[in-house]
């Protein structure tokens, strides 16, 4: 008896002394990004019984594969609504995988979208209504997104391409790309966000093009598309003929066929 | 010798004797359905992205290790006790001079050493499939951009990146010692739990419910520290949880490893140690019930 009463303090002062050492281990295997937060419980309604457990138990980035399996099934589907809620509980369960954030707003931004916008069977303004929530939810989703990986450049250029080529906001889609190019440090973002920023309204954008572009000149980065916006900004800054840059306006090859991003 | 005097070898006997009683039981069958497994999920799925195909192998095989550990280090556990007192073993081992904590480290090392050969096959034949795989992938997409012809020296470095991170790294390797720590916890928690129960079935379900409350207990311990003062009887209750059950979820570094993250030295020993607190508190607990305990 005298033993099993010492086992159970044993247990009892280890249990307590162990906490403050379990919370310090926890918080520094946190912050060395090992370690991810716990799963919230409202996600036990929508994973199940057996893969709540199972996520709890370890198997976390198991279980957020098979609820991606699931939603690639929909997306073959075209359930859309399923692909949506499905990849809401893949990025909840693995919030810092960044192509789960990727992949799910590509799907409703560009797949979802299109697949509203050319359906003949729904009303022409219901599609364009349909078009533009779906889009927006792609943006909502990567910005999400950024807030668990705010220095993920894939992150920040497919939210650049989505201003670009759905949303058509050339301002917003240069702040993404100068984004980029802050983390990654190639060229090839901020001279995309100069070409972004030449097609904006405002004389401040094309000043600030204008800068970017001029810088890629200078560093001997002179494709024919930088010429060709440059040339276009001189006329619309007025750059004395002086500063202008020599080259002659290229002849540009429209390719009509680029109407979402390569995958 | 000294009877009383701590001996390694004698140790060493008894977990010797330990994993060959438990390799007769066929535990290790598992490996062949793990290879199986390892496998299929290497090869499975070719229409997703290279990344998204290595992800999911590395998924599915540090699953199905985490499995195998866990249920292993539960059942084997549990079987030893009552096997060696049906067997009537450990009345001639206990009749020698050899102290029971010796018997109970030996037969623990025994299972720990069990878990740790089968985790390194395992690992083993799921590096040679990551290799493969990852091989493959990669020539595939070079293949690819050539044909698409984009393949600039830019884009193959930006491949060969994606793909060396999803693909066979040294930290694989220390996700799965993380796996081998969490398996050892819950070895010596069984082994504490075998010393007092009554039967083997009894030991499994409170084992198995002891390793699932473990899992969730960063987040009884969150509450436990942040719930308000009026809800006096869910906090006592949240702390009682705290206290009795290992916080499991400090080993489930595999989801971030799977990812790319690094494991730095000092949070590998920081996984270390809180593994060595836990099994040396639980031994400590499983001999002094099994010091006197009448058998």
């Amino acid at each position: 008896m005298k033993r099993q009463i010492q086992a159970l303090a044993v247990i009892l002062v280890l249990g307590a002394g162990k906490l403050p050492v379990e919370e310090v281990a926890t918080r520094y295997l946190r912050e060395a990004r090992l370690l991810t937060k716990p799963i919230s419980i409202s996600l036990r309604e929508s994973l199940g019984q057996a893969s709540f457990a199972a996520s709890l138990g370890g198997l976390r980035s198991l279980v957020a594969s098979i609820t991606y399996l699931r939603a690639y099934r929909e997306w073959e589907n075209i359930n859309w609504a399923k692909v949506d809620s499905l990849f809401q509980i893949t990025t909840r369960l693995q919030p810092t995988y960044f192509n789960y954030w990727d992949e799910a707003s590509w799907h409703l931004a560009f797949n979802a979208a299109s697949s509203y916008l050319y359906n003949q069977e729904i009303n022409p303004m219901l599609r364009g209504k349909l078009y533009e929530e779906h889009v927006q939810r792609g943006i909502d989703i990567l910005k999400e997104g950024l807030l668990f990986l705010p220095d993920e450049p894939r992150l920040w250029n497919s939210l650049a391409e989505i201003y670009e080529r759905r949303v058509h906001d050339p301002k917003k889609a240069a702040e993404c790309y100068l984004e980029v190019f802050r983390i990654s440090h190639n060229d090839r973002y901020s001279r995309f966000a100069g070409y972004q920023l030449a097609q904006a309204s405002d004389r401040e954008s094309w000043v600030q093009g204008y800068q970017l572009l001029k810088t890629a000149y200078d560093k001997k980065q002179r494709p024919p598309s930088v010429i060709d916006q440059l040339k276009n900004l001189e006329e619309r800054l007025n750059i004395p003929p002086m500063q202008r840059i020599p080259e002659a306006r290229p002849q540009l090859e429209i390719q009509h066929d680029q109407v979402g991003p390569t995958r | 010798m000294n009877s009383n005097s701590f001996s390694p070898a004698r140790i060493w006997t008894l977990a010797a004797a330990t994993v060959t009683q438990l390799v007769r039981m066929k535990i290790m069958a598992f490996l062949i359905v793990f290879c199986i497994i390892v496998v299929a999920a290497g090869f499975a799925f070719p229409v997703m992205n290279p990344e998204q195909q290595l992800k999911l192998l590395k998924d599915v095989s540090f699953g199905a290790l985490q499995i195998f550990s866990v249920v292993i280090a539960i059942v084997s556990t549990a079987l030893l006790l009552p096997r060696d007192l049906e067997d009537r073993t450990l009345y001639t081992i206990l009749s020698k001079p050899v102290p029971r904590y010796e018997y109970l480290l030996g037969k623990l090392m025994g299972v720990l050493l069990l878990i740790g050969a089968g985790l390194i096959l395992m690992d083993i034949a799921f590096s040679g499939v990551l290799w493969l795989r990852q091989s493959l992938v990669l020539a595939q997409s070079v293949t690819a951009l050539k044909q698409e012809g984009v393949a600039t020296p830019e884009a193959i470095a930006q491949l060969n990146e994606f793909v060396g991170k999803q693909g066979l790294t040294w930290n694989i390797h220390l996700g799965v010692l993380a796996i081998f720590l969490k398996a050892s916890v819950i070895a010596a928690l069984s082994l504490m739990i075998s010393c007092f129960a009554s039967s083997t079935l009894f030991t499994v379900v409170i084992s198995l419910l002891v390793t699932i409350i473990g899992h969730g207990q960063g987040l009884i311990r969150e509450y436990f520290f942040t719930a308000g003062m009026n809800q006096i009887m869910k906090k006592m209750g949240s702390a009682m949880l705290a206290i009795l059950t290992p916080d499991l979820g400090i080993f489930d570094v595999l989801d971030n490893v799977i990812n790319g993250e690094i494991v730095s030295a000092f949070s590998a020993g920081v996984m270390i140690g809180t593994a060595a607190i836990y099994v040396t508190g639980y031994v400590l607990v499983s001999h002094l019930l099994f010091v006197e305990k009448e058998l």
